[in-house]
């Protein structure tokens, strides 16, 4: 107790409103997450990144839509006769159940590709806004104790990962519907298959978002940390592919191939794509673990930094 | 494809990191808050056991950084219901040290504690320490209403604190502006409203006087003074000298990361000036000598004036009525206070 407040002066606390104990653990805990999720919330960052993440999701599905309707119903009269042998029975793989499935999980997960960018972006300025806008010595003020802080900002992206996801799919899982019945894609969608896709996107959106707060955490200049995650993931993507396809030409074994799941962007196609992304995938359990141990890493190197670096 | 893709990406995220950069405050804007708005300040005492808490003891705190010794073996207390300025010039090591108090520079060496305690140690820092760093420190896109909310958040205090602190400051009618729009000295406000969020007892802050207008000063002033005199401890950093003489009861004095005064301010002003001459103007300065006897040195100055050292104009009016000789001139000097501080901190600083 500090002292009682001459009613009105407004700098006294009133009585007992700043009066307390020690709050519990998960109390405090859900406050920086709350106070981290503000951080965010009053900013007009938000909007920009619930536009763009509906916009990629939008592209995606349009040109997704295109190629199944080309396959499922092919232009037959443009083609010559060894084409259309196998654009028909291209056609009829497409309209069988596991034809559906693939397709139903594809469109429903459309948009991911560059849906996680934006969550890997919002995990990234979670963490450098802080030093951009020089407010890290204030949160570390009201909150000494570090890793703390970097958990309710893990906690946060985690958060907005989801949240990124759940407009991506809002928009996906209206609109897939519509399309295959647009389509006449009679064959029922594995439901069970669907949802565990849908689930896994979920997941990766999560991991996206984490690895953006390790990453801004280690890098902190804002212009830095925003280029190195985005070349991480588009340039990463690109080089992988190239370097394994050399590789692959050297030594034509399929895990070489399959290799390529260490690149991040990678690992996160294969974890959503039930049967195998691409020739030689590894299984979606290889992607998720690759996944969770970059966001792992990164966090945990996030929190060992913060502790160690003097604020200034 | 994706490399395109990429560079299209990285350049429009450049650009929008660049542009919310670019959008950051401008400085010289100097609207202000009408004093009037602030409400009038009448804080309540702080509880006896509270000012066992306020104790500020800085011992042997060192701090290098690769090539610099930023602060060198400082050791001082800082007491509780007094306004303590932290003076030096630009570079001293005043920030270093105020963010090693803090936690938030580690110390090379020596130990910080407030309240005998650290302050990252401490289990609700918000409640015991106010502390003010950086007034630009705001994210720029965000109102400062909002600003004072999260801060309350993660505190664990009601975000009504928020609309009372504003109060307290004269930012109530800002409040809902965006950080951007802000001038220095409503800036300067809106840290020292955060640092008073959770009603601490222990005030520290470094150089809140910094863009403020004279009107702003005098209310800073009045602000620290009404706190300290409730029993707060107040630490804050200046580097002008007379702005500290008429606001704070004791004088840190640093130079080149070392401590080179700490005493009452008056202790120290006079230290720093020495006693101070008197200047006499009289025809008959040889029997002015002889009655002000051994204590007195007089030094000739020009035009048959003299300086006398050693005793004040008082007892030399005196001894000039004793023996009815006339005094043209009786005028005490006190050396520039300012010029004192500037050589006593310029020749520490040499030193590094």
């Amino acid at each position: 107790m500090i002292g009682s407040g001459a009613a009105g002066d407004g700098l006294a606390a009133a009585d007992g409103v700043l009066t307390s104990g020690r709050r519990p653990r998960v109390a405090r805990a859900l406050d920086l997450l709350r106070a981290e999720l503000m951080k965010i919330a009053t900013t007009s960052i938000w909007w920009i990144f619930l536009i763009g993440v509906i916009a990629v999701t939008a592209a995606a599905l349009w040109t997704s839509g295109v190629s199944h309707h080309f396959t499922l119903d092919p232009p037959l009269a443009t083609m010559g006769s060894a084409a259309r042998a196998q654009a028909i029975a291209q056609a009829a793989q497409a309209r069988t159940r596991a034809g559906a499935t693939a397709i139903t999980v594809n469109m429903i997960t459309a948009g991911q590709f560059l849906g996680v960018l934006f969550a890997l972006l919002l995990g990234v300025l979670l963490s450098t806004n802080e030093t951009a806008h020089q407010t890290a010595a204030i949160t570390f003020l009201t909150t000494p104790r570090r890793t703390l802080v970097i958990n309710a900002k893990v906690a946060a992206a985690a958060c907005f990962g989801a949240l990124c996801w759940l407009v991506s799919t809002t928009v996906t899982a209206v609109t897939t519907p519509l399309y295959l019945h647009s389509q006449h894609l009679t064959a029922g969608a594995a439901s069970g298959v669907v949802i565990r896709s849908v689930l896994l996107n979920l997941l990766i959106y999560v991991l996206w978002a984490v690895f953006g707060v390790g990453l801004g955490t280690l890098i902190r200049s804002q212009v830095a940390a925003v280029i190195a995650g985005i070349a991480c993931y588009l340039a990463g993507y690109a080089a992988v592919e190239l370097i394994f396809h050399a590789l692959y030409s050297l030594y034509p074994h399929g895990w070489v191939l399959g290799a390529a799941v260490i690149a991040p962007a990678v690992a996160g196609t294969v974890a959503i794509s039930p049967g195998h992304a691409f020739p030689h995938a590894p299984p979606q359990w290889a992607g998720i673990v690759v996944m969770a141990a970059y966001a792992l890493v990164l966090a945990v190197g996030g929190i060992a930094a913060t502790r160690r670096r003097d604020v200034v | 494809m994706v490399i395109m893709l990429g560079v299209l990406i990285i350049g429009g995220a450049v650009w929008f990191v660049r542009r919310q950069a670019a959008s950051r405050p401008p400085l010289a804007d100097r609207q202000t808050v009408p004093i009037s708005a602030a409400r009038s300040l009448a804080p309540h005492p702080v509880a006896a056991a509270a000012l066992d808490f306020g104790r500020i003891e800085v011992s042997g705190l060192t701090k290098q950084y690769p090539g610099v010794t930023a602060v060198q073996d400082l050791t001082f207390v800082v007491e509780p219901g007094s306004v303590t300025g932290f003076l030096g010039p630009n570079g001293s090591g005043k920030t270093t040290t105020l963010r090693m108090i803090l936690g938030l520079v580690a110390p090379t060496a020596g130990t910080v504690t407030i309240g005998g305690a650290r302050y990252a140690d401490l289990a609700e820092p918000v409640r015991r320490v106010g502390g003010l760093l950086d007034a630009s420190a705001a994210h720029a896109g965000r109102t400062g209403r909002d600003h004072l909310r999260i801060i309350c958040r993660a505190a664990g205090l009601p975000a009504s604190r928020a609309d009372e602190v504003l109060g307290v400051v004269g930012l109530t009618a800002a409040g809902r502006r965006k950080f951007r729009e802000y001038s220095l000295g409503m800036r300067q406000r809106l840290g020292v409203a955060a640092a008073l969020l959770g009603d601490p007892q222990v005030l520290i802050l470094d150089e809140p006087a910094n863009g403020l207008d004279p009107e702003g000063i005098r209310w800073m002033r009045g602000l620290l003074r009404a706190l300290a005199d409730a029993g707060r401890t107040i630490l804050l950093s200046s580097h002008q000298l007379a702005e500290m003489e008429l606001l704070a009861d004791d004088l840190i004095i640093i130079a080149g990361g070392r401590l080179v005064a700490h005493g009452g301010t008056a202790a120290v002003t006079s230290s720093l000036c020495g006693a101070g001459r008197t200047l006499v103007r009289t025809p008959e300065a040889a029997q002015l000598a002889a009655e002000l006897g051994a204590a007195a040195v007089l030094t000739p100055g020009a035009d048959g004036d003299v300086y006398v050292m050693g005793v004040d104009a008082v007892a030399i009016g005196d001894a000039a009525r004793r023996l009815g000789i006339p005094l043209y001139q009786l005028v005490s000097e006190r050396r520039d206070l300012e010029a004192a501080f500037l050589e006593l901190t310029a020749c520490t600083a040499a030193i590094r």
